[in-house]
Parts: C-alpha cells; sequence; structure tokens
C-alpha cells in the first residue's frame, strides 16, 4: 500500500530529525542524571522495589524456567515453535484445504454480540548479539481485545508479556555460553536510518498484564479489508466469492497497472488482505466460508501440508511468497479445517539476504500470531 | 551501576532520540528537550512498568507530556507550517527525487495533525501499526484504517500541489515485516 510513497517520506525526513543521530555528550550526561535524580527525591521507593524484584530477583529462577521451556521445544519437535522449512510430505494441495476450511466455516453458528473479542498470542524474533556468541530468542506477548458493536461502546485491549527465551537449543547453548543472562540485550532493525543499530532489553520473565480503554477512534470503522470499514460493512460483505472477490479488488491500487507481474502481486495482495479477514474480524460464517473458497482460486497458494500451530495445534498451512528487501518471506496461515478458521499467522524468512536477520538460517521465524479465542460477547469487558 | 541504572540508560540512548523527533514533530523545537527530561524522568520512575520495545510507551509518555504542555500545545502547528515553507528553499535544477521528498514534506504540512502523527511514527520513527497503535492509544486494527486513510489522504495531497515533476503512484505489493 502506497510503499513508494511511504518510503519517499521515510527518506524525505528532516536530517536533525534523523534518531540515529548521536546525543551530544553533555546533554546525555545532563538528561540521564536529572532523570534519575528526580526519582530518589520524590522517594517513589515502590515501584523502583518491584523493578530491582522484577529482574534481579533469581536468574536461577528465570534460567530454570527457561531451560524447561528449552527442554519442551527439544521434545516438541521443531515445527511447533520455530517452524522449519523442512515440512511432512504435502498429502493435500491448497485448493482441497481451502476447499474443506471453507465447507468448515460454513457450518458454524451464525451468531453476533456487542463485542468481538479475541485472545492471541504474539511471537518475535530478535537476534542477540552477533558472530558465534550471537543467537535469536523469542519473546512472547499475550493480547486480548474487544471490539464494541454497539453504540457508545469502547475499545479495550489487554496485553502480558509472557516472557522470552532462546528460539532452539542451538540458541540456549549460546545463550548459556553468555552466563544466562535474565535479560537480552536484543538487536533491533531500526529501518529508516543508517547508523548504529539499536539494543532493546528483553526480560526473560513474564511481566504484568495492562488493560487499556479508548473510544473508537475515526469513526467506526475499525477494520481494514484495502480500505476502511466499520463492524456492520464486515458483516454485509458478500458471502459469494466472486463478488466477495470483486468488492474487495475495488480497492485494489494496484489491479489498473500494466506491470507484467500484476496479477500475481495482486494475488499476493488478495491473500493478504482476505488472510486479515479470516484471521481478526467478526465475519459471518458463510463470508468465511467464501474468503476460504475465494482463496483456494488464487495464483501463488501452495499448502504447506500437516503442520502444528505454536501453541502444539494441529492444522494445515497455506502460503505465498513475498520479495521483501531483507530476503524472500512466507506469508502462512495455520488453518482448523474441521471449524474453517485460523489457528494461527506467520512470517517466515524464506531466504534471507539484507538486515540484522541475513545470518538467519532459511525457515527461521519472524514473527507469529497464534488465535487463542474469537468469540461475540455481548457483556461489557471488565 | 545498578541493574535498573544500566537498563535505564540503555532505554535513553536507544529512545532518546526517538523521543526528542517526535517532540519536535509535535510541539517543535522550542519544547522538544523539555518533553524529553520529563519523559524519561517519567520512565525512571515507572521503570518496572516499561515495556518491550520501550519506544512505543515512550512516545505515549511523551505525547501525554505534550497534550498537558501549554507551550506545546500553542506550537502544535508551527511544525506544520515549517514543514509547509519549504517549498522556499532554492529550486535550480533540483534533483527529480529531492523535488518529490519536498514535495511529500509540504503534502505532510497540510494534513490534519493526527495523521500526520501517524505517518511520521510510522515512517520516522519505523514503528509497527501495533507499536504506532500503543502510542496514540488505539487498537491495532484502527490504528491500520487511519494509517490507510492518512497515507491515502497524503498521496492526493502529493498529487493535489503537483509540485514533483512526476507524481508519486500507490504500489501496491509486498507488505515486509513491518507491517505485519
Amino acid at each position: 500500500m502506497n510503499r513508494d510513497l511511504m518510503r519517499t517520506l521515510a527518506e524525505a525526513r528532516p536530517s536533525e530529525l534523523n534518531p540515529d543521530a548521536p546525543v551530544d555528550a553533555a546533554t546525555r550526561a545532563g538528561e540521564l542524571s536529572r532523570a534519575m535524580a528526580a526519582t530518589s527525591a520524590e522517594h517513589t521507593a515502590p515501584s523502583r522495589r518491584r523493578s530491582r524484584l522484577g529482574w534481579g530477583l533469581g536468574a536461577a529462577a528465570v534460567t530454570a524456567a527457561a531451560a524447561v521451556a528449552v527442554a519442551a521445544t527439544v521434545s516438541g519437535g521443531g515445527t511447533s515453535d520455530r517452524p522449519e522449512g523442512d515440512h511432512p510430505p504435502v498429502a493435500l494441495d491448497a485448493k482441497t484445504v481451502l476447499l474443506s476450511a471453507a465447507h468448515g466455516a460454513s457450518g458454524q453458528p451464525d451468531t453476533t454480540g456487542d463485542y468481538w473479542h479475541q485472545v492471541a498470542v504474539e511471537r518475535g524474533y530478535f537476534q542477540v548479539g552477533k558472530g558465534a556468541s550471537g543467537y535469536v530468542v523469542a519473546s512472547s506477548t499475550r493480547t486480548e481485545g474487544w471490539t464494541p458493536n454497539v453504540k457508545g461502546g469502547r475499545f479495550w485491549s489487554r496485553e502480558q508479556h509472557l516472557g522470552a527465551r532462546p528460539a532452539t537449543p542451538a540458541d540456549a547453548a549460546a545463550w548459556r555460553r553468555q552466563g544466562s543472562p535474565s535479560t537480552f540485550m536484543t538487536v533491533l532493525p531500526v529501518r529508516v536510518a543508517k547508523g548504529p543499530l539499536k539494543e532493546m532489553p528483553v526480560k526473560a520473565a513474564p511481566g504484568k498484564t495492562r488493560t487499556t480503554r479508548s473510544a473508537p477512534v475515526g469513526g467506526q470503522k475499525v477494520f481494514w479489508l484495502g480500505r476502511n470499514v466499520t463492524v456492520k460493512e464486515v458483516l454485509a460483505l458478500p458471502t459469494d466469492p466472486s463478488r466477495l472477490k470483486a468488492s474487495l479488488l475495488r480497492w485494489y491500487d494496484g489491479h489498473d497497472t500494466e506491470a507484467p507481474d500484476v496479477p500475481m502481486a495482486r494475488d499476493t495482495w488478495l491473500f493478504q488482505v482476505t488472510a486479515g479477514l479470516i484471521t481478526d474480524m467478526p465475519v459471518r460464517p458463510a463470508v468465511r466460508a467464501a474468503a476460504f473458497r475465494m482463496l483456494a482460486g488464487l495464483h501463488g497458494v501452495r499448502s504447506l501440508g500437516a503442520v502444528k500451530d505454536p501453541e502444539g495445534r494441529p492444522g494445515v498451512a497455506v502460503a505465498t511468497v513475498e520479495h521483501t528487501p531483507i530476503g524472500d518471506q512466507e506469508r502462512r496461515l495455520v488453518i482448523d479445517q474441521k471449524r474453517g478458521a485460523a489457528l494461527s499467522s506467520q512470517i517466515i524468512l524464506l531466504k534471507p539476504k539484507n538486515g540484522i536477520r541475513a545470518t538467519w538460517r532459511p525457515g527461521s521465524p519472524i514473527t507469529t500470531t497464534t488465535y487463542l479465542a474469537s468469540d461475540w460477547t455481548t457483556p461489557t469487558p471488565h | 551501576m545498578a541493574d535498573d541504572e544500566r537498563r535505564f540508560t540503555a532505554i535513553y540512548d536507544a529512545c532518546r532520540q526517538h523521543v526528542w523527533a517526535y517532540a519536535v514533530s509535535r510541539g517543535g523545537r522550542q519544547v522538544a528537550d523539555e518533553v524529553v527530561s520529563e519523559t524519561f524522568a517519567v520512565a525512571w520512575r515507572r521503570l518496572a512498568d516499561v515495556p518491550e520495545p520501550p519506544l512505543p510507551w515512550l512516545l505515549g509518555v511523551a505525547r501525554n507530556v505534550l497534550r498537558d504542555h501549554r507551550r506545546a500545545e500553542a506550537r502544535r502547528e508551527s511544525f506544520a507550517a515549517e514543514l509547509r515553507d519549504r517549498g522556499a528553499e532554492p529550486q535550480g535544477d533540483i534533483a527529480e527525487d529531492v523535488a518529490e521528498r519536498l514535495a511529500v514534506l509540504r503534502a505532510l504540512g497540510t494534513l490534519p495533525e493526527d495523521e500526520r502523527e501517524l505517518l511520521i511514527l510510522v515512517a520516522w520513527h519505523g514503528l509497527a501499526p501495533r507499536d504506532a497503535a500503543r502510542v496514540v492509544g488505539c487498537s491495532a486494527a484502527a490504528l491500520r484504517v487511519r494509517l490507510h486513510r492518512a497515507r491515502r489522504r497524503l498521496l492526493r495531497a502529493v498529487e493535489r500541489a503537483e509540485a514533483a515533476p512526476r507524481p508519486v503512484r500507490p504500489q501496491v505489493g509486498i507488505v515486509s515485516e513491518e507491517m505485519s
């Protein structure tokens, strides 16, 4: 979407606003000491104390937890947590998988409520250090959200850092060689600037749950489907695959260009938008079924066969490949065919090319989102 | 140095310039240093609450500091005006892409404040929509909607101004990691 425009905008940033420009040493010293002095004067000991506990507390406990987690990964097999490129033999082609999911979706009850409620676990993979001492950690966040479908309703969202740990046994070994730190200094993929890469500390230990509430912004148009749509519009989407496709494509900006690769680009776009519809949106069962049928007719969608999602639930994955500046990526949708529902969406680095992930093994995940619940509720969240 | 001091310093080093640049784009240079100071004072006091990654949280704090800041409020439009005035720079036989960037900056200066903010968070600070949503306090879904609208409006503004010899065309295609 307007990728060139956004790139031009990124490049247009006035140089004095470059976030990678060094801070003047005197300014840095002054600001740091002012910030840290301010607190001791105010004597806000409780939160300081909590902070010390939060991560000073027993490296042993954290290490033990991480060790258990790593052991689970080993015994659970690579696919469940860090999906690899090697798939079991593909028993089903993408079309069969998607049509079966469509059948599953159409059998689901057709209900609505005051709030569309979703629970998901998002897992990001980050590089720590580099070279022989470098390794990869997986950091997980549980998110829960309520989207209002009632006048005066507000958005609710709840988040919790579930902790972070080395992604694979090899990563765990490298982590232990570094003294098993309880905080990982991850390298940030700073996107829009040259200069040194930034580091971001990620705690191994889980964090607190945070709940926020907000009024719907930008009117009631709360979902993106290639265009801004309301919950009501999402509910009113066509139940016929070709009409659904046409409805989505009206908003495809690239469909009137004359580039030779247009059909491919269009289908990649459709896959992405439709996957979002399937994973995030409160569409009626018949629309979800139409969405699966529509995906079944797209170019470039292939089946990866039976997989386990990051929570270990069995499913079938379909995927498309996207060419990006950091390398080829695979966008995967893991489906529960019986229910016609999404279990997980994932972005996998197929061919690392540039950036901090250039040294990652092909098939390494970049991010995964696993959907634990998607349902309508009527009681107001609290 | 204690662990929390080390952590705080790391957060400061990773994020300070982002917070400063964000404050400049919202309230102008005159208040940016104060906003940075206040933001990091809050961060130190609430270090246990600072999530990973810290940047969206910090920008959210800076946003509140700015909102409560009288002078920042008064200067809200100054940065936009500054962007719009960029046309005054020497033109001559300026390279095409430079002209294009200039046109985009000027168009950015014509957008409503909240849309300009979103575009800056994403394009200049490299925030993913989910993280930008944390900054402005809405759901990720709503953020995507607003961002989409802001992009379209920016595109229209660029095309309307037509300052660049070559219009910037939307190009749909690959969505890389930051969109996921």
